[in-house]
């Protein structure tokens, strides 16, 4: 029985079976060194939420590839935001450069359409936008919305500045000659310059139209404007109605500026004629207080030297008033206007060179008499203009300063010296002396009225009507003397003779006087002038 | 000197063909009816049966861990694991489904190996305590083990039957394979144990 032992003993002998386990170990083995070898790199993107977002399940997506997944989805230290860790496959690994940028890709309902759509059904994915840089980097800062360029498109990146929100929003258009040529990608706020900056991009080739000289306004809307020149509507295509836009376009007359450069910073102006009126880059600014009402003046409104438009107004200075003592004489507190001069205007050239002349020339002129007064530009809607002009015989005064803004001296005009007029002319008339006038009228109406019946009776008397008959006898008297001087009678003919002699005489005694005047230059001339009437001096 | 399990063929010096069960002398090398090669014990039985349960086991990993299910829906894809799935399930309240799946496609296997890898460790050791029981639970791992592919059931089924191109489709994971080799290489591992071996130990005890 016990010879029987070895046989049973299985531990003996090593059985090829072994090679299953081996096998499945050697399979498992390569399957995790493969994994790991295969695993590509983590990052990490922070975003604000994480809306949709869903680890080990929400995708990152290129062109519509997979690429990798989200790994974990955690809050940030302070719980300010999300920190989602993402996995890339291993072959994307250079995607992930200093400049590549990151989103999630949702529905989205905006102004430049629906996007997205795929999403709601497959849910939301992070979209990956590969940058040129070739710096790699492992954390990223997530965008909010989607990039509206792809990274790398040719075209050129500008900035727009304004001081109004308007209703440009990001996705508007942006149009040249009606033709769209771009797109606002951002828009924010600037808390330092107190001014919106919008990211606008121009797509090549189109962002050759671009140059110095051009000028950006906004087409959203319709707008209505009342100025001093009158009632405008003015809007534009039917999208940017309902949408909003930005145009731009060259300003007539202005030469030819060179292409720019990225991130080159426009002005954008609410209006296209905002926007072509001030083809003068080079601008100084006065202050002028006024003492009488500005109701009507309004920011953009023009300022004129004898009708010709050499500026505008920019505001009222109405903080810079609150620290202006009140004028002792009960006139209360004067209207500060900011007025902004441009020399391009004047004709002394559109420089630094020019605000200089522009400036000497204001200080001569305020000493002659130049001072600013506010017009009446447009009596139906009753808005106002800064009018320049030299009014002489004013008391001499010079440029003053005014919060850190020279002043131009001012005097009250249009409407305001109408008023004055009239009240003053009243009030003259007021002090007339009607009554007594009106009793002197009457007794001299009663005069005339004695005076004429004396008249009457002179008329009435009986040799004022024989008059006509001792005329007739004057004259048939008068016949019979003329009678006696016709061609025929002796009187005549001597008459002829003695004037034929007078005539001889007149003659020899016109030589006489051309001799006598040629020496008469000889003589000397009396040194004295006429006498020039001269008016009293006040 | 057999009390408990009297005769037995091996002490008869007889052995039984493994294809016809026809005894014969241990002597012999082949069987006179079948002629196929004759053994007293299934030759290295405890050597195959450990050498598979270490193959399940390790088949058993990525069988867990891997992705059994791929559900692609209207464009989303949703890998899902056999936790995964009793998970989902115990949240979507469908308790009985969660456990039917538990039980099948964690517990029964689970206890198959460590049945199968305690009756091999026992047979090697020598230790007879309780024989009986230890047949008891030989039978059942062998009985309860073809259940398990309930899981690749219900995978091979889906796959087959939610095939609606772009709206929905099922794919099977990695893990399906994975775990159909579990459970094929764990029913191989029972049916190699030779069960002879349990009341072997019982022989040699009562020597």
């Amino acid at each position: 029985m016990s010879d029987m032992k070895p046989k049973v003993s299985s531990g003996k002998r090593i059985s090829g079976i072994w090679f299953v386990p081996i096998i499945a170990l050697l399979l498992g083995i390569w399957v995790v060194v493969y994994g790991m070898m295969n695993e590509g790199p983590e990052f990490q993107v922070s975003f604000e939420s994480a809306d949709d977002l869903e680890a080990g399940k929400t995708k990152v997506k290129l062109l519509s590839v997979d690429i990798g997944q989200v790994e974990s989805v955690a809050l940030t230290p302070d719980a300010s935001g999300v920190l989602v860790t993402l996995k890339l496959d291993k072959d994307y690994k250079h995607l992930l450069t200093d400049d590549t940028r990151f989103w999630v890709e949702r529905v989205r309902i905006g102004a430049a359409g629906v996007s997205g759509l795929g999403t709601i059904l497959s849910g939301a994915y992070i979209k990956l936008s590969p940058g040129e840089s070739d710096k790699q980097r492992r954390e990223f800062v997530g965008l909010e919305s989607p990039p509206l360029t792809e990274a790398g498109a040719p075209g050129v990146r500008l900035v727009l500045e304004s001081d109004q929100a308007g209703s440009v929003s990001s996705g508007d258009a942006v149009l040249y000659n009606g033709y769209q040529v771009g797109r606002v990608e951002n828009m924010q706020f600037d808390q330092d310059s107190q001014k919106i900056r919008y990211d606008i991009f121009i797509d090549a080739p189109y962002h050759r139209l671009v140059s110095q000289s051009v000028r950006f306004w906004n087409i959203s809307g319709i707008s209505l404007s009342a100025s001093a020149e009158g009632f405008k509507v003015h809007a534009g295509s039917l999208e940017t109605i309902l949408l909003g836009g930005v145009a731009f376009g060259e300003a007539e007359g202005m030469p030819v500026g060179v292409p720019v450069a990225n991130e080159t910073v426009f002005a954008l102006y609410n209006s296209e004629q905002q926007a072509m009126e001030q083809p003068y880059r080079f601008s100084t600014r006065y202050a002028v207080s006024f003492n009488q009402s500005v109701g009507g003046l309004v920011p953009g409104a023009p300022v004129e030297y004898r009708g010709i438009k050499v500026g505008r107004v920019e505001r009222l200075l109405l903080k810079e008033m609150a620290h202006q003592n009140r004028s002792a004489d009960g006139s209360g507190t004067p209207i500060a206007v900011l007025i902004r001069l441009e020399p391009g205007r004047m004709g002394v050239g559109d420089s630094q060179e020019g605000i200089t002349r522009m400036k000497m020339g204001i200080a001569l002129g305020v000493g002659n008499g130049l001072r600013a007064s506010l017009e009446s530009g447009n009596l139906l809607t009753g808005s106002l203009l800064v009018n320049l002009d030299f009014h002489p015989g004013l008391a001499s005064a010079q440029v003053g300063e005014y919060q850190s803004y020279p002043t131009i001296p001012t005097i009250t005009g249009g409407l305001g010296q109408i008023e004055q007029s009239v009240t003053r002319l009243l009030e003259k008339l007021n002090k007339l002396p009607m009554e007594d006038t009106f009793i002197g009228a009457n007794v001299a109406l009663a005069r005339l009225d004695e005076s004429l019946a004396s008249l009457d009776q002179i008329l009435d008397a009986d040799a004022t009507r024989k008059l006509p008959e001792q005329l007739g006898t004057t004259l048939v008297s008068l016949r019979r003397t003329l009678d006696g001087l016709s061609p025929d009678s002796p009187i005549y003919e001597e008459l002829s003779n003695s004037l034929y002699e007078l005539n001889e005489t007149l003659k020899q005694f016109e030589e006489l006087t051309r001799s006598l005047s040629a020496t008469a230059t000889m003589l000397p001339t009396p040194d004295q002038k006429d006498p020039t009437p001269e008016a009293k001096r006040l | 000197m057999r009390k408990s399990s009297g005769v037995t063929a091996a002490g008869c010096e007889l052995a039984s063909c493994h294809l016809c069960y026809k005894l014969a002398d241990s002597s012999q090398h082949r069987c006179s009816r079948c002629g196929s090669a004759l053994h007293i014990r299934n030759q290295g039985s405890t050597q195959n049966t450990l050498a598979l349960l270490i193959t399940a086991s390790i088949l058993y990993v990525p069988a867990n861990l891997l992705p059994i299910m791929i559900t692609n829906q209207l464009g989303g894809t949703e890998p899902a694991t056999i936790i995964g799935g009793v998970l989902l399930l115990i949240k979507l309240g469908s308790m009985p489904v969660a456990a039917i799946i538990f039980i099948a496609s964690v517990i029964v296997p689970l206890s198959k190996l460590f049945a199968l890898y305690y009756l091999c460790w026992y047979v090697q050791r020598g230790s007879a305590v309780s024989a009986r029981q230890r047949t008891v639970l030989y039978r059942v791992a062998e009985f309860v083990g073809k259940w398990s592919m309930v899981d690749v059931f219900v995978v091979s089924i889906l796959v087959a039957l939610v095939n609606l191109g772009g709206l929905m489709v099922i794919r099977p994971g990695p893990a399906a394979l994975a775990f159909a080799g579990v459970v094929l290489i764990t029913m191989v591992a029972a049916e190699s144990f030779d069960p002879r071996l349990i009341w072997d130990q019982l022989e040699e005890r009562d020597e």
